[in-house]
């Protein structure tokens, strides 16, 4: 039976890059770093190696059903109801509606401290076997985030893996009391704004916008962040016309706009071939509008070559 | 698409002329090929990519069925010797093997032992070898006649096979040109599989080629010293700033009849930096922090730098704009308006102030002796620096930072208790000892 014939990845000249890393690989983050950046959620189904037998039990044998950690997790989620109750009357999202609608400027994501790091998840392809390596931790001065470690492109000899070597950080999906779902909404602004210091890679920022169905859980537009390297710090802006769509790292062929409605994550990664340690210093990610920007979408949305 | 068929004819009666052309021909290099003929009862082994030339063995039906061993299509790989892997060994192979067989009997396991044996022979960037590769399918056989084929994906596997050949053209970044496309037309046909990929990378690479606001030229400077003046102008963000290599490197033979080599220095400095150094407070020091790790796409170079603490907020003096300095407009504006919510452009974080940096160098061997060097090259246009005392916080061991295979896993790094600084990321390397050189230099101009 034949692979999906997706899009190819994006592979650009100058420094070619593999976004996939494996055939058939499920983007499911899981952070391996010590203790200040949190692992996911016990229950949900992580990615299995080839040759790992499957698991039969049931979906709830993992959960750990703990008096207390149910008692504070109850009054955690009553708290942030409270919260989120009394900011209402404040205005929309908590903020005042002036703000809300006027805002040229947000700053969306920012490390002020290692309670900012529990807002993200760093993965790398040590859980499909390779033998990359990442961790994140706060600079010093509490003011930025440094993401560093290893990468190591052999891939791992389980037979079906042919590309490894990567590794990723993406921001965790905003959550209301009781673990609902909560999204960004930046359709007020058209660029997003980077401050980072890299070491001359070139990274990948990937968004995920809530979708509908669950054949586009994958799905995440992309774009390329190019770092300068050096002693300076670098502003990179990106209009949200510039990202494509790709679902599991293949580029698709029906290209739309990123809607900026529904935003549950950002991510980095890292896959260009170039073994060795690396690292990424972000002082903070932002929105902004850009007024003299007023491209819609930088690609071709209608059928190319239909008939070949 | 008129063209692409009027090239298919072209090309057609081209390559059958050369096909035939080529049987009658040898090679020049004197090795024999051997052709498959069809009427013939033996089977001939290929003697063929062998750096001398040897005599062709013929193997006869029975010796093969006694010793029944598995013969895959990468042993046609195998064979040619380690130290004669170069493209024109591996085109004697494929040529072989088209030779070999007029149905060409196993090209598919073939083309994908070709495609993993490639890098080992170095041909992998290489897109006159994937268009010679992509000719080792039958044509015109795989193309579907009607509908019915068409629909249901007619010969799979073929398509599949050439479809990892593209994929490994576009991991590796080669664009492919008209003789592929005219090739996969007439292998598969126009509306299959291996073209529709052609047509997303031919549509895909133009538009990335160009995206990198820092674009590295492409093959990088051999010569280290280009390397450096490239890497420090790329880091110096400064149009103004100019490069000074202090030394070059060059070995040099002692009394005793050891040879030293030392090691090339390369600095760079922009008037804003000289500018800097030249209000800086001799009471603080100065320190000379590396080697940070910069990636060229895949080459890692290191640099050093020569920074100092950001001033606290007590010795900050404000800058007096000098009114004659500019004419045409005021300089300073001292208005009471304020900017509306609509109009604010800036973001609402606090301005890291990570303390000036002063100039960058990079140099081959990150020992003490050679940054002073550099520090005392520096002092010839910054003689403040002789003022000032340097502190050398160079990460203690590695100098190259490839050479680092191990970070550990979740190591603390000890804060460094001279400074509240936070610059620069921490270098790999043996991340337990991050050790500060404290050796308070007086430069004095003298060079050791």
């Amino acid at each position: 039976r034949l692979i999906q014939m997706s899009l190819p990845n994006i592979s650009r000249v100058p420094a070619s890059r593999l976004l996939r890393s494996v055939r058939d690989l499920r983007w499911l983050l899981r952070s391996i770093a010590p203790l200040a950046v949190p692992r996911r959620a016990l229950t949900q189904m992580g990615y299995r190696r080839p040759g790992q037998p499957r698991e039969d039990k049931p979906p709830w044998w993992r959960v750990k059903f703990d008096l207390s950690k149910g008692l504070k997790g109850m009054k955690r989620h009553f708290q942030l109801l409270k919260e989120e109750f009394f900011a209402e009357f404040v205005g929309p999202m908590g903020k005042p509606i002036i703000e809300h609608m006027l805002e040229q400027n947000q700053v969306v994501w920012e490390f002020r401290g290692p309670h900012s790091l529990q807002e993200w998840t760093i993965s790398c392809d040590r859980e499909i076997g390779g033998k990359s390596e990442i961790y994140l931790k706060i600079g010093k001065n509490n003011e930025t985030c440094l993401l560093y470690g290893t990468l190591c492109s052999d891939p791992p000899k389980d037979g079906e893996t042919r590309y490894s070597g990567y590794c990723t950080m993406r921001a965790k999906q905003p959550l209301a009391s009781f673990d609902r779902k909560k999204y960004h909404d930046w359709s007020s602004f058209n660029t997003l704004h980077l401050r980072i210091r890299g070491d001359g890679r070139p990274w990948m920022i990937n968004i995920i916008a809530e979708t509908y169905y669950t054949h586009q859980k994958d799905d995440m537009y992309s774009y390329f962040l190019y770092t300068r390297g050096g002693p300076y710090w670098q502003d990179v802006k990106i209009p949200f016309s510039k990202f494509f769509l790709a679902h599991r790292g293949r580029v698709q062929d029906d290209q739309h706009r990123l809607w900026l409605d529904k935003i549950n994550a950002i991510g980095f990664t890292l896959g260009d071939k170039a073994d060795g340690p690396f690292q990424l210093e972000i002082d903070f990610i932002g929105v902004c509008k850009d007024y003299a920007h007023t491209e819609d979408f930088a690609y071709e949305k209608y059928k190319r070559n239909p008939e070949v | 698409m008129k063209c692409s068929r009027c090239l298919l004819q072209l090309v057609r009666s081209g390559r059958t002329v050369g096909q035939r052309g080529s049987l009658l021909l040898s090679p020049s290099s004197g090795q024999l090929i051997v052709q498959h003929n069809q009427q013939q009862q033996f089977r001939c082994s290929p003697a063929s990519g062998k750096s001398q030339p040897e005599p062709v063995r013929f193997v006869n039906d029975d010796d093969t069925k006694k010793t029944k061993s598995l013969v895959t299509q990468e042993d046609l790989f195998e064979q040619v010797a380690k130290e004669s892997r170069t493209k024109a060994t591996f085109n004697q192979v494929i040529d072989v093997f088209t030779k070999r067989d007029i149905r060409r009997r196993g090209h598919v396991e073939f083309i994908y032992a070709a495609l993993k044996k490639m890098p080992e022979f170095g041909v992998e960037r290489d897109l006159t070898v994937y268009n010679k590769l992509l000719d080792v399918f039958p044509k015109e056989v795989f193309v579907p006649r009607n509908f019915i084929q068409r629909m249901f994906n007619h010969y799979p596997r073929q398509q599949e096979c050439g479809v990892q050949v593209l994929e490994q053209m576009e991991s590796y970044g080669i664009m492919p040109n008209i003789e592929t496309k005219v090739l996969l037309v007439q292998i598969f046909g126009e509306k299959s599989h291996p073209i529709r990929k052609y047509q997303r990378i031919m549509y895909w690479f133009p538009r990335f080629k160009h995206t990198n606001p820092f674009p590295i030229p492409q093959p990088l400077p051999e010569d280290p010293v280009d390397l450096a003046v490239l890497s420090l102008t790329r880091i110096a963000n400064d149009l103004d700033a100019k490069t000074t290599v202090y030394q070059l490197p060059f070995t040099d033979i002692t009394e005793s009849g050891e040879e030293i080599s030392f090691p090339y220095i390369v600095g760079i400095q922009s008037p804003n930096q000289m500018e800097l150094l030249a209000k800086h407070n001799p009471n603080r020091p100065v320190f000379v922090e590396g080697p940070f790790p910069l990636w060229l796409k895949k080459t890692c170079v290191c640099y050093y730098i020569l920074r100092a603490d950001p001033t606290p907020p007590e010795e900050k003096e404000e800058e007096v704009y000098d009114p004659e300095r500019c004419f045409y407009y005021p300089l300073q504006l001292d208005l009471d308006l304020d900017r509306d919510l609509g109009d604010e452009e800036n973001f609402d974080v606090d301005d890291l102030d990570e303390g000036p940096v002063f100039a960058m160098c990079m140099t081959s061997q990150g020992d003490q002796a050679t940054l002073n060097q550099w520090i005392s090259g520096l002092q010839q246009n910054n003689p403040i620096l002789g003022r000032i005392p340097t502190l050398f916080r160079l990460d203690a061991g590695t100098r190259e930072l490839e050479g680092v295979a191990d970070t550990e896993a979740g190591h603390s790094h000890r804060p460094r208790p001279q400074s509240q600084r936070e610059d620069g990321p921490p270098a790999e390397g043996p991340e337990a000892a991050v050790e500060e050189e404290e050796k308070p230099r007086r430069s004095q101009g003298m060079k050791q």
